[in-house]
């Protein structure tokens, strides 16, 4: 028995070093990564598909798999090499914690995710998961989106049905009144973590300063409250009683409010509006091109790229995530820059003129930007926050 | 004398184990014991201490201690908090009461009096409308829930899209007709209605009739035998049918969520899995543990009644004269009622699925709003969309079909073959603790609701020993095997129990082997019934969402866990193709096993 169980212990003990030298060399294989030109790194890349790998990788965003459609035509050796699955929001951090280092076939090398402060504490913390970042792009890509990678911002708008005229909301203090009851879509906040995000920075001093002023210049009066911690609190409290939950997605949203009533608004994903049918698409306005909304017309978030520990393609992934941020990758046919509402971190790419859509900076001011510092610092207070919204959204 | 007892102690033990072991019934029985300890008892014990830890993510996040420590915050939060408590426990809960009290009424309503109707009247076309009345049991539930919304959804309710009833005739139904518990239990009860036509027509068809007749030879009313011979005789049926619908529409995950989330109307079950999705996995664990526990609390009232049911049929001789009550002028209206509303919802729910697939804008019915791009779609029309291609020429769907195909033939194979086993062992063996041990061992997995089942199977795949499980394909064979046995195995056990043994003795005493006599003697004779245990678990398979929901690497991985993606991302018209494919897809499987074998669903009592 005690020789069966220091056999057991022993084996515990390769496998644990295994799986550590295996993360190390991930690692390690990264940093030579960024320092390497496209070219080596793609006769890197073919050495490893020779060798049997695949380039499997989850994304939350459907685009990615005409990006690694692209990446594969660019990189005909990587032909069918690169393979997609997309993945829900809700369920990206329990899978991907479960499925690297599982030895599961098909577990993921590497994954296109949002919602960074769990990006941190569950994969990078926790060394599950590697940071990379091309040092040839340090120069246009602002060091804020460098670490964790940023591959494209993505924002929700406040768009409305103008079949009727415009709604003319000009302060977002305007949603919490009784008239816009169950006339406001937006995704439920517990099952979608980037709209949890959103209202979770609203609680930040920055936000919560802004909240106050433009309840001020909207009541004309202080804000002052014994029920509420902030104004901020005061607004989610209002906003969720008038949400309309109708729609249980982005897409569902847009295409809903497109062809439902006149006068509903929706805080959804800009980009959704792709899947809106032609016949409808002019009964849709969006706020911001209308109306410069006092405090925010919406919110902005980032998918990541980060690569898993227990890859065996690591300057395959490299290779793939230099295309996500290059000009061809994000700007290329049918990728993220053609559509609205997706935005590179790298700053020499530019929306097309021919779009209705602004470029990055235009947004700066006038959206909720998700901070992973904020959330992430949090602690206790997080699970406050929660509960105020979660006992607001169930009935 | 002294010297000799021992080895007379020993010996009699060791040629005691010599021939129990050389019975195939008790080896069978010793191998389903240990393997349904181990898939269906120790993944209870993952769950239950899933209860007490912290999981990574937001409990990590939220309680700053190590993934995998002690701690009793999850009790805290969802018990010791009331307003927390209320939303995401105590409504649920009633919730999902109501809607299991609601719809196992209504199935017994619906399901009873077509019963009564098929077996004890002279109803006009019984043969049809007995075989398209289990259609909607057959298709899984939550295709009646999408087609009820794709039917009443209008522009007065949530945002205002326009279903087919207002799109036609202009009629707009109210919110609680089209959301929330009203539809849920609308829905499931015609979801299970099948299921009590079948449970109480089985028992009305071979009830004795001399009580009635008697009564109507005494010039007693037809309502006054109904209500003081009938029902009592067929009350143990029904309350046990009650039971079960009651247990399934509790525990039911689907449907609350397609008719629930517009108007937040949780149940226990959609909850669950909304707080695992949020990261608070242990409150989910606390959840499913308590539903299994109520599961177990109505299988074990379930029995109680079960038992005084036998003890009532078989209390008198079954009359060979069963006298129909002629329905006279109103036979012809009662059977228009009944073709009427079984096609409804039987043949308008493919109808409406095949509409919803091929229009661009919602609401919008007419010719030149119809397309095939979300059929056959080449990329250019399929892309605008969202997709690469429509759904026939979409490779990821290719692969869903496959892998749900192959996972409901391998799910199939093994709990049908499993079932056989056990029921020949247990009938073999019965009397015994083992026999009775591996019947409630194998029938326990029919007490946990699927999204709690599916959830200790998370707990089990996502513990350190046992990664290699996740998200992998023999993981979701194994859930499936596990969770559709207990089907297979009470089949086992009811066509073994009508084999007698001196057929297989006779074959023992020529020296038959084991193998052969299953082979030549057993099989064939029972091949009907043995068919339907394994025509069941592919069934199953194809429509099964809450059980793989949390297993699947990702949501495009099987079939039925992709349409629920769709269906919850707003890739409408997909979602709607790929229904209909599932359902025909499981009435094509029904019709060839039918066809071939006799076996099928309404068997037994239609016409």
């Amino acid at each position: 028995m005690k020789h069966m169980l220091s056999v057991a212990l022993s084996l515990l003990l390769v496998m644990a070093m295994a799986v550590s030298a295996s993360a190390g060399s991930v690692q390690d294989a990264l940093e030579a990564a960024s320092a390497m030109t496209n070219e080596e790194l793609y006769e890197k890349a073919k050495e490893e598909m020779a060798s049997g790998a695949v380039l499997n990788f989850y994304s939350t965003t459907s685009f990615a798999e005409k990006a690694a459609a692209n990446f594969m035509a660019a990189y005909p050796e990587l032909d069918g090499k690169v393979v997609y699955a997309e993945i829900d929001d809700g369920e990206t951090y329990t899978k991907l914690t479960n499925q690297i280092g599982s030895g599961v076939k098909d577990s993921p090398d590497m994954a296109l995710v949002q919602n960074g402060p769990d990006l941190k504490v569950n994969l990078l913390d926790d060394e599950l998961s590697f940071n990379y970042f091309p040092a040839a792009l340090k120069d246009v890509v602002p060091e804020a989106y460098q670490n964790p990678t940023v591959v494209t911002f993505i924002n929700s708008l406040m768009i409305y049905n103008n079949k009727e005229g415009a709604v003319d909301v000009k302060n977002v203090w305007q949603l919490v009144e009784p008239e816009w009851q169950g006339k406001v879509f937006f995704k439920d906040p517990t099952n979608e973590t980037v709209n949890l995000n959103f209202l979770i920075m609203l609680t930040s001093p920055e936000w919560t300063e802004k909240m106050t002023k433009a309840y001020e210049a909207y009541y004309g009066r202080a804000w002052e409250s014994a029920e509420f911690a902030s104004a901020s609190y005061q607004w989610i409290d209002g906003f969720l009683k008038n949400v309309n939950y109708t729609f249980t997605s982005a897409s569902k949203i847009a295409t809903g409010i497109a062809s439902g009533a006149a006068g509903n608004m929706g805080i959804f994903v800009f980009s959704k509006l792709r899947k809106v049918a032609d016949e409808d698409r002019p009964n849709l306005s969006i706020l911001q091109f209308e109306n410069d909304v006092d405090c925010f017309s919406g919110f902005m978030y980032n998918v990541y790229a980060t690569v898993c520990s227990d890859t065996d393609c690591p300057y395959t992934c490299a290779l793939f995530i230099n295309w996500l941020l290059s000009a061809e990758g994000f700007a290329g046919e049918k990728s993220w820059n053609s559509s609205q509402g997706y935005y590179s971190p790298n700053t020499t790419i530019e929306k097309p003129a021919d779009l209705e859509d602004q470029s990055y900076p235009y947004w700066s001011d006038k959206l909720v930007f998700e901070d992973l510092n904020y959330i992430d610092g949090l602690g206790e207070t997080y699970n406050e926050i929660y509960r105020f919204i979660n006992v607001r959204v169930s009935k | 004398m002294s010297t000799l007892q021992p080895s007379l102690q020993r010996e009699p033990l060791r040629y005691r184990v010599r021939a129990f072991l050389a019975k195939p019934a008790n080896l069978i029985l010793l191998f389903f014991l240990t393997a349904l300890i181990v898939l269906s008892l120790m993944p209870m014990v993952t769950m239950l201490t899933n209860m007490f830890t912290v999981h990574a993510g937001t409990e990590k996040k939220m309680l700053r201690l190590k993934v995998g420590s002690w701690t009793m915050s999850h009790f805290q939060m969802l018990f010791a908090d009331p307003e927390w408590s209320r939303a995401n426990f105590w409504t649920p809960l009633l919730n999902s009461l109501i809607v299991a009290a609601g719809s196992g009424l209504l199935g017994i309503l619906i399901g009873g009096t077509v019963a009564w109707f098929i077996t004890r009247s002279d109803l006009k076309c019984k043969k049809f409308i007995s075989a398209v009345f289990v259609f909607p049991y057959m298709m899984p539930a939550w295709t009646l829930a999408l087609f009820w919304i794709n039917m009443f959804q209008n522009s007065r309710v949530g945002g205002g899209v326009v279903g087919l009833v207002e799109s036609l005739f202009g009629v707009c139904m109210p919110e609680w007709f089209v959301f929330g518990l009203f539809p849920m239990i609308v829905v499931i009860g015609l979801h299970y209605s099948p299921f009590a036509y079948l449970l109480i027509g089985g028992i009305l068809k071979n009830m004795d009739a001399t009580l009635e007749e008697s009564a109507t030879i005494l010039k007693a009313r037809r309502m006054t035998i109904i209500r003081r011979i009938t029902v009592p005789i067929v009350m143990p049926a029904i309350l046990s049918t009650f039971l079960l619908i009651f247990s399934s529409g509790f525990a039911s995950y689907t449907v609350p969520v397609f008719l629930g989330s517009a108007t937040r109307t949780f149940t226990l079950s959609t909850k669950m899995r909304a707080l695992i999705q949020a990261g608070y996995e242990g409150q989910g664990y606390i959840m499913a543990f308590l539903s299994i526990l109520l599961g177990t609390l109505i299988l074990g009232i379930n029995q109680h009644f079960t038992g005084k049911r036998k003890s009532f049929t078989t209390v008198t001789g079954k009359s060979g004269q069963v006298s129909l009550v002629k329905l006279k002028k109103a036979n012809g209206f009662i059977s228009a009622l009944l073709i009427v509303l079984t096609l409804f919802f039987a043949i308008m729910p493919l109808v409406s699925f095949a509409l919803e697939s091929v229009i661009i804008q919602p609401g919008n019915y007419s010719l030149s709003n119809m397309t095939l791009n979300f059929w056959i779609g080449t990329e250019d029309s399929a892309f605008e969309t969202g997709m690469p291609a429509g759904i026939l020429v979409n490779g990821t769907m290719w692969w869903g079909l496959i892998r749900q195909v192959g996972l409901a033939v391998a799910v199939a194979l093994v709990v049908g073959t499993c079932g056989m086993l056990i029921g020949y062992a247990c009938v073999r063996r019965r009397g015994t603790w083992l026999s009775r041990a591996v019947e409630n061992l194998a029938f326990f997995p029919y007490l946990m609701p699927a999204m709690a089942f599916g959830t200790i199977y998370l707990a089990v795949a996502t513990s350190a020993s046992f990664k290699w499980l996740y998200g992998s394909f023999f993981l979701l064979g194994l859930v499936a095997a596990v969770k559709f046995l207990p089907f297979a195995s009470r089949s086992g056990v009811n066509s073994m129990m009508q084999i007698a043994p001196e057929i297989e003795e006779a074959a023992t005493i020529f020296g038959v082997p084991w193998v052969t006599r299953m082979r030549r003697i057993l099989f064939p004779i029972q091949k009907s019934a043995i068919i339907s245990g394994y025509l069941l678990p592919v069934i199953n398979v194809m429509r099964e969402v809450a059980l793989f929901t949390l297993l699947v690497p990702y949501p495009r991985y099987l079939l039925t866990t992709m349409l629920f993606s769709f269906n919850e991302t707003g890739y409408a018209q997909y979602g709607s193709a790929v229904t209909l494919l599932i359902i025909v897809i499981i009435i094509s499987i029904n019709s060839l096993v039918n066809k071939l074998t006799g076996a099928s669903f309404d068997k037994g009592i239609g016409g």
